[in-house]
């Protein structure tokens, strides 16, 4: 079991900085695919919110949402990711039309939301 | 980066600690396509509390798959929060739980046996006739809910009063904003806002009390959150609460009140602004009296002032305690006062009080003092916590005391009024009230009523002190029909549990906070055999007349005979209540008629007598000439603001002398703490809705208790630690959160929880307040201990027993 919270803990490490670099370079859209995988948890875990580990194994992610607009406002995590059934590590645009539509519409049609508001932070144009 | 389990698990213990799976599923990362995937687009409104956003619902091959909200709607400008974008998973086939035929038990220790609507209707309107003609009419009741649609309130009222004769036409917002209207009437005169929400934008100055709105109206939270964002060092934000919460995070100064003392604080406010002559006096002589006591006698504003005197900034930080300084009330007064414009800002915090319409007077004398009234920015507005509280049973006559359009019962002229637009004979509709909320449910208890027909709520864990009328509905002589979407702790106690459809599963209107009327027509078929309520009680009616032989109770239905129940029925009824019987009140609704509804992104706000002037979407602000149409068709004079309210024969706005009043029942040294309970973000109500979608239960599994770590540390309780929570009505038992939070104290429980040992509201205290008859959920006293260390939980739904 020690193994397997070993692997999960690395693995968000590795997603974290998956969805940084995604978040990046993500007008190819290849980069969207998920390159990693959210370790396996049980269902009681499951029953944590998606914060709760996160503040202490991506703070910086963490930080970065807790400051924006979104973490003011309590936009939270399965908001744009979705829960374990339905787990994006980066989210389908479509989820950012939820709340803005009318940007999504009239957004560049080669660059995807986060190239000019950045994952977790949204605040500034790149 | 090692993190043994042990770890993991003390780092997730201030939620729960214990695992009680140990098995792993795979999680998938491919996601779905959601709002790409809709073949359609069907405006309508959210019905997860009473904000009144706008929204979209996708439609693909005829089942819901999406939602979004609408740019151009004023009320939420396209933001919508977790729930508003996924409640489309509860809607037509896209839930199993959903209730999907009529579901029967003479006796409520049998198993319920599914029938057909024909018998449903037969039994339903069988056992209401036999309570009437064995009872008499005051033996059955009507008790329904600020989620209906207006045009479910209107024609169930209708049949109760004009057809049943009696008044006993009861609902949820008694729970939640009776007092505010108790303290719109005696102050302004008229019932609901007076202004919109579009002084958030305009506001210099909010005074945020006894709400936590950033989790119960978390879009317009962010309304506000982004105008102090915009104008960080000019927009100030007063946060009055006894406890901190999410919505602390945009204040710029916390008032951290001991739970009971908000009348004292408020007071202290008002000492500071006349002390200061920070008043308007302009204002106040053009505008304002002032007045006291049970017979309203007028007396000087010398004498206002004298009774403030009771009222020092340093007394009432001795009275209120928490973090209370008499420079921060000082300070606070000042920011009130000063600025260009200052709304204030209040829900459950002060209306569930027993002193709920006092504090609401106290508000308004803060605005009235000021002038902080009529210009932009400056407003004393009331959130409302349910979509139609206002809409559907504020103005359609779903309250034991008032008839559609702000008529009260008790006034001859405007009964009879209601009953000859009724076409009903003279005298039809009983002078006398019917029984308030809790009364009603006392009135089960001891066997008065006989047949009860509860409506899209549940009231067997939304009343205080719950257990004592989970008794009464209990009983087999007492007959229990409950529509409902889904199985709940209420359809527990049924004989009779009818389906329903959910909105956009059919066609209706909801009016939100801000006197704004919005359509939402139905874009998706209903599960099953499910049925609109409207359809319901027509068909229930019909058969009601002839059970007992009167044929003015099919009086009441035909103007809706023959009519589709999906559209041409709910606009039937609704152009019944907006021609007839808005016609001429101050809610005047004749130009909100569907068709200009519909051509509208968010609807129209009262009053809006013609359909031109309703086409512009209606009246931003009351009482103000030029804004307002009635404020000119009524004016007397050349003042600018014409305070026409049919409560105030004279015109003014009444300034009132209302002293500190504590709660009912105030900690002792058996119950040493103050328990006050209230809503988390994810969760709506009593979860019966938010709890069926995995996203929101996750987020927010259980109830917790919170305690402030002052007291944790006394009693020896950490995070995740089970904690019994007992008052002399009840006891929880509930996991432990360890936070400021709560003021020292004072422990706070969420109240959406329906496991029996975590429904809080087997705690609380129906105390209500005298004048609204709004139960105090807010306060009552009560202990806590430590049972155990953290213990593996599970969240829990009802689930039908068939």
């Amino acid at each position: 079991m020690k193994k397997q919270i070993l692997r999960f803990c690395l693995l968000l490490v590795v997603l974290a900085i998956s969805s940084a670099c995604t978040a990046g370079t993500s007008k190819n859209t290849t980069q969207d695919k998920p390159s990693a995988k959210h370790p396996a948890l049980s269902e009681q875990e499951k029953l944590t919110p998606c914060a709760q580990c996160h503040k202490d194994v991506t703070p910086d992610v963490y930080k970065d949402w807790y400051d924006s607009v979104h973490g003011i406002a309590n936009v939270k995590c399965f908001q744009c990711h979705g829960t374990y059934e339905n787990f994006r590590i980066v989210p389908d645009e479509t989820q950012c039309a939820v709340c803005h539509n009318q940007q999504y519409l009239k957004r560049p049609a080669d660059r995807k939301c986060w190239v000019c508001h950045p994952a977790h932070n949204f605040f500034v144009h790149k | 980066m090692g993190l043994s389990r042990r770890e993991f698990l003390k780092r997730t213990a201030a939620l729960t600690a214990a695992s009680y799976v140990g098995m792993n599923l795979p999680i998938s990362l491919e996601g779905e396509a959601q709002a790409a995937d809709a073949d359609s687009w069907h405006p309508g409104t959210c019905r997860l509390c009473g904000s009144g956003c706008r929204l979209e619902l996708g439609v693909k091959n005829g089942q819901a798959v999406a939602l979004r909200g609408i740019s151009k709607s004023r009320t939420n400008y396209g933001y919508l929060c977790m729930k508003g974008m996924l409640f489309y998973k509860l809607m037509g086939e896209n839930h199993p739980e959903r209730l999907k035929k009529p579901l029967y038990r003479a006796k409520k220790d049998q198993p319920f046996k599914e029938i057909s609507w024909d018998e449903a209707l037969d039994i339903a309107a069988k056992e209401f006739a036999k309570a009437v003609k064995t009872h008499g009419n005051d033996s059955v009741a009507y008790y329904g809910s600020g989620q209906a649609l207006t045009e479910e309130t209107y024609i169930f009222q209708k049949i109760m009063r004009g057809g049943l004769q009696t008044n006993n036409v009861e609902g949820n917002p008694r729970l939640c904003m009776a007092s505010a209207v108790g303290g719109y009437i005696t102050s302004f005169g008229a019932d609901e806002p007076v202004g919109s929400y579009s002084n958030f934008e305009r506001a210099s100055c909010f005074f945020i009390i006894g709400s936590n709105t950033a989790e119960a109206h978390p879009v317009l939270f962010r309304r506000i959150m982004r105008r102090k964002l915009d104008h960080k060092d000019t927009v100030k934000i007063i946060n009055a609460d006894p406890r901190i919460s999410p919505t602390s995070r945009i204040a710029d100064m916390d008032l951290v009140f001991e739970p009971g003392t908000d009348l004292a604080l408020l007071n202290a406010m008002a000492y500071v602004i006349v002390e200061e002559k920070l008043y308007d006096q302009n204002f106040i002589n053009n505008y304002t009296v002032f007045r006291k006591g049970k017979d309203k006698k007028q007396v000087s504003f010398e004498e206002y002032k004298k009774f403030l005197s009771a009222y020092t900034p340093e007394k009432a930080a001795q009275i209120c305690k928490g973090n209370i300084t008499a420079e921060k009330i000082r300070t606070a007064a000042r920011w009130f006062a000063t600025s260009e414009g200052t709304m204030s800002i209040w829900t459950m915090g002060i209306n569930q009080r027993k002193r709920g319409v006092w504090a609401n007077n106290l508000i308004h004398n803060l605005h009235l003092l000021t002038g902080q009234l009529c210009k932009p920015g400056a407003d004393s507005f009331s959130l409302t916590g349910q979509p139609n509280a206002c809409g559907g049973v504020r103005e359609g006559g779903g309250l034991c005391h008032i008839l559609p359009a702000h008529r009260l019962v008790k006034k001859d002229k405007l009964r009879h009024q209601v009953e000859k637009l009724w076409g009903i004979p003279q005298g039809r509709i009983p002078p006398k009230p019917g029984y308030h909320t809790v009364a009603m449910f006392e009135a089960v208890n001891q066997g008065k009523i006989k047949a009860i027909w509860i409506n899209c709520t549940s009231p067997a864990q939304s009343l205080p002190n719950c257990d004592k009328y989970r008794k009464g509905m209990a009983r087999d002589d007492v007959f229990m029909v409950v529509t409902d979407i889904f199985p709940t702790k209420t359809t527990e106690l049924a004989n009779l549990i009818l389906p329903t459809a959910f909105i956009f599963e059919k066609t209706g209107v909801y009016g939100c906070t801000e006197r704004r009327s919005q359509l939402t027509r139905k874009a998706v078929n209903a599960p099953g055999e499910a049925k609109p309520e409207v359809w319901i009680v027509r068909e229930w009616a019909l058969r009601l007349s002839k059970e007992l032989n009167d044929p003015v109770i099919k009086k009441c239905v035909e103007p809706f005979m023959g009519k589709e129940p999906d559209y041409e029925l709910p606009r039937a009824i609704w152009d019944e209540y907006t021609q007839k019987l808005t016609k001429g009140r101050d809610n005047d609704l004749r130009g909100a008629t569907y068709e200009v509804l519909e051509k509208l992104p968010d609807g129209v706000q009262w009053p809006a007598p013609t359909e031109e002037f309703a086409l512009t979407g209606g009246t931003d602000i009351k009482f103000v000439r030029g804004i307002d149409p009635l404020a000119d068709k009524h004016a007397s004079n050349e003042m600018p603001f014409q305070f026409y309210g049919p409560a105030h024969p004279d015109h003014k706005l009444w300034i009132w002398l209302r002293p500190q009043k504590g709660p009912e029942e105030m900690p002792d040294s058996e119950y040493p703490f103050y328990l006050s309970t209230g809503r988390v973000i994810d969760h709506w109500h009593t979860s019966s809705m938010t709890g069926r979608i995995p996203e929101l239960m996750r987020a927010n599994p259980y109830a917790f208790v919170e305690i402030n770590p002052k007291d944790a540390e006394k009693l020896g309780i950490k995070p995740g630690d089970m904690v019994e929570v007992t008052s002399r009505r009840g006891k929880n038992i509930l996991p432990a959160k360890v936070y400021v939070g709560p003021c020292e104290g004072m422990v706070f429980v969420y109240w959406h929880d329906m496991y029996e040992d975590r429904m809080i509201n087997r705690v609380t205290k129906d105390a209500f307040d005298p004048g609204s008859k709004e139960p105090e959920f807010k306060i009552c006293a009560c202990r806590i201990k430590k049972v155990s260390g953290p213990k593996p939980l599970k969240p829990f739904i009802v689930q039908m027993n068939k």
